[in-house]
């Protein structure tokens, strides 16, 4: 690394003029489209660091060496403008940028146009995802990123989110991405107790983002070393921008509602399946019922739509305020909002406080300071997990012929056969609150024209608070009542120092980066159990009789990275690019702590050559290919040692082997190739971008089965592999751009998951799941008996033997197959964006096809009357005579007919969903002047306005988080997503 | 110009010194563990391993549930009845086992977990300086590994027939005498030792511990629960003079004494009568909702799961005076309510006797019954100690027969009802005392993880 170091302070003794004389040159810069003035465009002398903005009148003023010829104004969405430097005034127009292909990129620790990218990187930008109602902000990658698979999971707000790139990549490790937020890698790990974490990304507001953008191939992400084997996701915040201050105000409201929900038997078709179950079997139905629930509500005619009782009508809002300025020395960025949601879940409620100081200040011409400063708090009223009785989703298991409220007491009915957890939106509670500090420094010194160094320090505290009392009357508070605290304070602080140099000479553009970052991550944790409360009155510990549970941990980790990075382009048409990484950590074993992560890309812009340069449909080819490694690190902080914990022996404490480890355990390692083409056509008016990618991964961690009988049980190894292969394209055309404007984008990608190794072994998802990774076969594809339908001559279920043949359920083996793979066929999304005069709409899909889903709560709910529990309406269809032709077959209570976990319950998870439309009107100028307004905008917006499926369950994008990683496209109970409508207004003064 | 120089290059020189002073920053340690290069230095440390051994025998896998339960439901015919939703003790009671049970897993893993503990006290006895620590840790240390082999030998091999001393060559369980600490050792294939050879080595385990440990050794084992376990031993080889003999040494020598009432050894802690008994505490138990005694075997308000519910005619043969019978076996009012449940296991943190002094009174009269002696005393004087203390009237003639029930009505739900019937030769149900059924399986992902091994029959 020094020597690197050492390189560049070489370099630039040799390479380094000095200034000669200076003049001044000024001018204006407007918009072609329109000619007003454009505030806040960087202008700066080719080939040096030396800039300025213009200010809110679109002027500027730069002392320019006599030796530099050009100036370059770079302003974001239009395109880069190089103009002589001629005389003392240079106005320049600026053109609007269709293609983007000048569009600044950010990459790792630095920025590309887009022109010369030669990996794989999907941006997504503010004006994007203005507007949007967005739960996180990562939502706003679904559908508009290719290659990108996000699953929300569920509708539970503020819930951690499953975000996939290019495939699934790890089997013990994490499958997330990297999360890289202004240039620190920040804590997205969850946190706290609940086995459906938080999603820690959901105190980020929104409002405050610029940039998101996606490095998916090794050359863009290999920067990222050992934690890029998932892809990483860098977000940059917006800035103060130079001129005069500006306001912006924005408010939303409005309502949601399930996207869909499951129909359940009424009371009398319950009464008529359950009556028939048990008769079947030689049962009175009212006294089985009675002997099971307790009650003699068979007999009563109530009928309660239970299911719907876990629903609530949805509300959101959301306030946000901006100021923006600036002048040459100082510019800054405040902002705040509050947002305030009611979910569609009973008894979900999420609300959130942000405000950020975004600040840089010109300490001299070559120095500049900034801070970026932001502050959150995240309160959240939980829903408990899917496998929860008080998950309200369960309460569609009651039987309808149970009344909602005790007829006698009018107070909620606690006589049902299973927990009646209404009560536990009254007299139970469960709060988690966060608060975020997510800040940082940084410092950047051209050193000279072409030698840059910035120094980044960054901060992320993460203070959680989890608080749950369960009063008496709760099921899991009887009899004295139960409260748990937990408080849970993670940091991270991280520094970037990097060095860089920017170099043209002639044809030759060089770029060369170096630098290292170091980063420590700690946690703490403690927590506190107390049951045994005078009344439920009193909620807090403090007046707990016993203190049942205590506990408090910590853990951390440390990364210390070098990195260096050199791009080169020759007469603007050959890129070159190749990085290296090199990272230690804590985690590793000792005798394997620092990885080198190399990576090359070649470019080729053909569209630059004499051939193709004249052409009038090709405006723009590039051909693209790289090739790298990446690795990922999350593999537990001390996966590699071998440990003694301590284990309690009633009032002594002694201590035992915990662990076996080796010292040499490492990473997991991601060889991936990547092969592309950009092209644009007709002037622009399509562009195009395609890839293939084939992503080879290497010693996974397994858990390695040792005899028991010398102690130990596993040790976790280096061992497996697998492969992800996979097709990205998008397509942005610009349809109609005269008045009535319309243009497209559209993307679609697919992968093929395949584990190509796992030493032989099986990792199985459960007794009652699906999901199984072995070795030839995607990622978590479904295993298990394979239903064969009703033997219409005597109603008994059936099954599919290893040889083909069908038998019915007393004389299946239990044979186990492949019934269906959670993985998609392809992913994609389309947008549809129009704008004429003041009106603009927007429409975004998301689809995703050709995954299979489990309903594990079928065994439950969709078994023809196996148990109490109330069924869904398709079991109506229940065989009854001989010769009755249907897939459900006969009720028979307690048999167990149909019951075994099978592929009875898998179905297509294919959905086409039109996630956000977004329809506009901007307020006329003279309305707006008139109210000292600069804009005014006011807007509809939906977020998942339809969905298309063929799934009965409630939502096809689910992931029952609680089942584990193996079990990929699980449902259990699992609330849907919302329908949300908004209405919003936006001001700017 | 030649300033500028002089910046950069102190910059530099700043940005090697950060670089370098970073590299410490890799070394972090857990702070809820401690790495086991640095876990055993002291004398301290030894200690700790030592009562972590007792640990994992207090856990669930081993006496906190299943060395008791297995034991029961393995002779449950006319005894008691599995009502419970888990599967793995359900199989147990049908005798219908599988490889893949979760509880022949659990016992088999945890008890070599234990045994690996020890076997690393062993091999850091040098970090103990003082000679009677040392001895004691040793002692304990050999005792734990003793009675987990004797333990799974019972389980996992067909029972050591007492009419073929010295040539029971039938498969029994591996032997494990190696301190492991490294990845090396612990992949070692080891095979399955004979079940004499297995008896041999408890043998020697317990007689080594009994040299060692300390007549008194607070709520940890001493020389007399070793004494009280190598009787067991003996017992279950038929090799009667020598369990009557360490039966007797007990009575006879140590500070032990049986309690006024039988009750009253479940439901206090360190009474005088128990040899040994696994600690318990409200917070730290084998578990309260899925796993423990009182978990399985209760039903209180609020309390137990209910699962263990008592045959009535077992109860019948306890005398109507007998408080055994009419008081330690209770009609249940939590779960699974009015059906008989045994009043052995009512409170999660209580302590759970593992071996007592009855037990070594029915093991002398046993020895001496068999053997025409009376030493320390007559066989009909020792049952009846035990039945009067009870409230059961006193036996005026005694048989074996008479010995063998008497120990079944005192010892029962403490997990010796399987072992006093296979060492016996009766029979229970419809099986034989060796039916490979009753044999539980190597463990499947034993058998995996170690191509040396050899199933039992039948699985």
């Amino acid at each position: 690394m020094k020597k690197i170091l050492l390189l560049f302070l070489v370099l630039e003794l040799f390479l380094n003029t000095s200034f000669a004389q200076n003049r001044t040159i000024s001018g204006k810069v407007i918009a072609a489209t329109d000619g007003l003035p454009l505030p806040g465009v960087t202008v700066t002398v080719k080939g040096s660091s030396i800039g300025t903005q213009t200010d809110a009148a679109g002027l500027f003023q730069l002392n320019v060496p006599s030796s530099s010829s050009t100036l370059v104004f770079k302003y974001i969405g239009f395109k880069i403008l190089e103009l002589p430097v001629s005389s003392g005034t240079i106005n320049a127009t600026m053109e609007e940028d269709q293609r983007q292909l000048s569009e600044v990129v950010v990459v790792g620790y630095g920025t590309q146009t887009r022109q010369d990218v030669t990996g794989s990187i999907s941006s997504i930008k503010a004006k994007d995802i203005a507007n949007l109602p967005l739960p996180t902000f990562e939502t706003a990658l679904q559908g508009r990123a290719a290659g990108v698979f996000i699953n929300s999971g569920s509708g539970k707000l503020g819930q951690a989110i499953n975000i996939r790139i290019r495939g699934i990549s790890s089997v013990s490790a994490s499958n997330q991405p990297l999360f890289v937020i202004d240039g620190q890698p920040v804590i997205s790990q969850s946190l706290g107790s609940a086995t459906e974490p938080d999603n820690p990304l959901s105190s980020i507001a929104p409002e405050d983002i610029q940039s998101i953008d996606v490095l998916k191939d090794a050359s863009a992400a290999a920067i990222y070393g050992s934690r890029a084997a998932n892809g990483v996701i860098l977000v940059t915040t917006k800035s103060g921008t130079q001129g005069k201050s500006s306001v912006s105000v924005g408010y939303y409201t409005g309502f949601s509602k399930p996207t869909r929900k499951q129909e359940f038997l009424n009371a009398a078709q319950y009464k008529e399946l359950f009556g028939e179950a048990a008769t079947n079997m030689g049962y009175d139905p009212a006294e089985e019922f009675e002997a099971e629930s307790g009650t003699t509500d068979w007999n009563e005619n109530y009928d309660t739509n239970w299911a719907d009782q876990a629903f609530q009508d949805g509300a959101i809002s959301q306030y946000n305020v901006s100021l923006n300025g600036g002048d040459s020395k100082t510019r800054f960025l405040l902002s705040g909002g509050y947002s305030d949601q009611k979910g569609i879940i009973a008894g979900n409620k999420l609300n959130r406080a942000n405000g950020r100081i975004n600040l840089d200040h010109s300490i001299a011409s070559n120095l500049k300071v900034g801070l970026n400063l932001s502050l959150n708090k995240t309160m959240n009223y939980r829903v408990p997990s899917d496998n929860a009785f008080t998950n309200p989703l369960q309460l569609n298991a009651i039987p309808s012929i149970h009344p909602l409220t005790d007829p006698t007491s009018g107070l909620l009915n606690r006589g049902t056969l299973y927990y009646n957890n209404l009560i536990d939106l009254v007299e139970a509670s469960n709060q988690s609150k966060q608060f975020r500090s997510l800040s940082n420094a940084f410092l950047d010194w051209n050193i000279a024209p072409s030698l840059k160094f910035r120094s980044e320090f960054g901060f992320d505290i993460v203070q959680l608070e989890e608080e749950q009392f369960n009063g008496r009357e709760t099921l899991d508070g009887a009899p004295t009542g139960v409260a748990f605290n937990n408080q849970v304070r993670a940091s991270s602080y991280n520094t970037n120092n990097v060095l860089s140099y920017v170099k043209r000479i002639n044809r030759h553009s060089i770029e060369l980066l170096g630098g290292f970052s170091y980063q420590e991550s700690r946690s703490f944790e403690t927590s506190s159990t107390g049951q045994a409360f005078p009344s439920d009155k009193f909620t807090k510990i403090a007046s707990a009789a016993i203190i049942s549970g205590g506990n408090s941990s910590e853990t951390g980790f440390s990364f210390l990275s070098y990195f260096a990075r050199a791009n080169y382009k020759f007469n603007d048409r050959y890129l070159l690019g190749a990085s290296v990484r090199m990272d230690g950590s804590s985690r590793f074993g000792s005798d394997n702590q620092y990885g080198t992560f190399p990576a090359v890309s070649a470019g080729w812009i053909v569209s630059q050559e004499n051939f193709l340069s004249d052409s009038k449909v090709v405006s723009f080819l590039k051909l693209r290919a790289s090739y790298g490694t990446t690795g990922n690190a999350e593999i537990g902080n001390f996966a590699s040692r071998t440990l003694y914990g301590a284990s309690p022996y009633a009032d002594q404490s002694g201590i035992v082997f915990s662990q076996l480890g080796r010292p040499d355990l490492r990473w997991e390692k991601t060889d991936q190739l990547d092969l592309g083409v950009d092209f644009a056509l007709l002037n622009n008016r399509i562009s195009v971008e395609l890839d293939y990618f084939d992503k080879q991964t290497s010693d996974l961690l397994l858990n390695l089965p040792l005899p028991a009988t010398n102690g130990f049980t596993v040790i976790t190894k280096n061992l497996g592999s697998l492969e992800n292969k996979g097709f990205e394209a998008s397509l942005s055309t610009q349809n109609l751009v005269g008045e009535f404007k319309w243009s497209t984008n559209f993307n679609i990608s697919t992968y093929k998951n395949k584990v190509t190794n796992l030493n032989g072994s099986t990792i199985d998802g459960g007794s009652r799941q699906l999901g199984r990774i072995s070795e030839g076969e995607p990622y978590g594809y479904f295993y298990a008996p394979k239903y064969a339908g009703v033997n219409s001559a005597n109603g008994n279920a059936q099954y599919y033997e290893e040889d083909g043949s069908i038998v019915d359920q007393d004389d299946f083996s239990g044979y186990s197959q492949k019934v269906g793979d959670p993985n998609p066929e392809f992913i994609g999304g389309l947008g549809n964006r129009f704008s004429y005069k003041s009106f603009d709409l927007d429409v975004q899909t998301q689809f995703v096809s050709g995954n299979d889903l489990y309903n594990i709560a079928g065994f439950f709910q969709s078994v023809n009357g196996d148990y109490f529990d109330n069924q869904t309406v398709d079991q109506l269809t229940r065989w009854r005579n001989p010769g009755d032709v249907t897939r459900v077959p006969q009720a028979r209570l307690y048999e167990g007919n149909g019951a075994l976990k099978s592929s009875r319950w898998v179905q297509d998870g294919s959905y086409l969903r039109v996630k956000h439309v977004v329809l506009g009107y901007n307020l006329p100028k003279s309305f707006v002047s008139r109210a000292k307004m600069q804009n005014a905008r006011i807007y509809l917006a939906a977020q998942n306005l339809f969905t298309f499926t063929n799934y009965t369950g409630y939502d096809p994008e689910v992931n029952a988080t609680y089942t584990g990683n193996v079990n990929l496209g699980h449902d259990f109970y699992t609330p849907p997503q919302a329908r949300t409508i908004t209405f919003g207004i936006n001001m700017g003064f | 110009m030649k300033k500028r120089y002089i910046t950069k290059v102190l910059m530099i020189a700043f940005l090697a010194t950060l670089t370098t002073s970073c590299d410490k920053n890799l070394e972090f340690e857990p702070s809820q563990s401690i790495d086991a290069s640095t876990a055993l230095e002291s004398e301290t440390d030894i200690q700790s391993a030592v009562i972590g051994s007792y640990s994992i025998l207090g856990g669930g896998a081993l006496y906190g549930t299943n060395l008791n339960i297995i034991p029961e439901l393995l002779g449950s015919d006319n005894y008691v009845r599995w009502v419970g939703t888990f599967q793995s003790y359900r199989q147990i009671a049908n005798r219908a086992l599988l490889p893949n049970n979760a509880d022949v897993t659990r016992t088999w893993v945890d008890a070599y977990s234990a045994i690996n503990n020890v076997n690393n006290v062993l091999a850091n006895l040098d970090k103990v300086s003082e000679p009677a620590m040392q001895s004691t840790f040793e002692g304990e240390a050999l005792w734990v590994r003793g009675i987990m082999h004797f333990e799974l030998v019972r389980l996992y091999a067909l029972p050591y027939d007492s009419a073929t001393p010295g040539a029971n060559t039938q498969l029994g369980i591996p032997i494990s005498l190696v301190a492991v600490n490294a990845e090396e050792p612990a992949a070692v294939k080891a095979k399955r030792n004979t079940v004499e050879e297995v008896y041999s080595q408890v043998l020697s385990d317990l007689t080594s511990a009994i040299s060692k440990l300390p007549a008194d050794n607070g709520a940890r084992a001493d020389q007399f629960t070793a004494l009280a376990f190598r009787s067991r031993v003996y017992l279950a080889m038929g090799k009667y003079a020598e369990a009557l003999a360490d039966a007797n040494t007990i009575i006879a020598n140590s500070r032990f004494q049986l309690s006024a009432t039988l009750e009253s050894v479940f439901s206090n802690k360190r009474t005088s009568e128990t040899l040994f008994e696994v600690e318990q505490n409200d917070q730290n138990n084998a578990g309260t909702s899925n796993d423990g005694l009182t978990t399985f075997y209760a039903s209180l308000e609020g309390i137990g799961r209910a699962d263990l519910r008592v045959n009535s005619p077992f109860q019948a043969l306890y005398s109507s005076t007998d408080a055994r019978g009419r008081d330690l076996i209770y009609t249940g009012v939590g779960a699974r309510p009015g059906n008989l449940y045994t009043g052995k296991w009512k409170t999660f943190g209580q302590n759970i006797p593992v071996i007592r002094l009855a037990e070594m009174y029915l093991t002398r009269a046993e020895c001496n019954f068999r053997l025409g002696t009376a030493v320390g005393g007559t066989s009909i004087s020792d049952v009846n100690l035990i039945r009067v203390r009870s409230g059961a009237a006193p036996l005026a003639t005694i048989n074996l027969n008479d010995i063998l029930s008497e120990r079944q009505l005192e010892l029962a739900f403490e997990g010796s009802r399987i072992h006093d019937l296979r060492r016996t030769k009766r029979s229970t149900g419809t099986f034989a005392y060796n039916s490979p059924a009753m044999v539980f399986p190597i463990p499947e992902r034993e058998m995996r993880a170690n191509s040396e091994l050899v199933q039992n029959p039948g699985y």
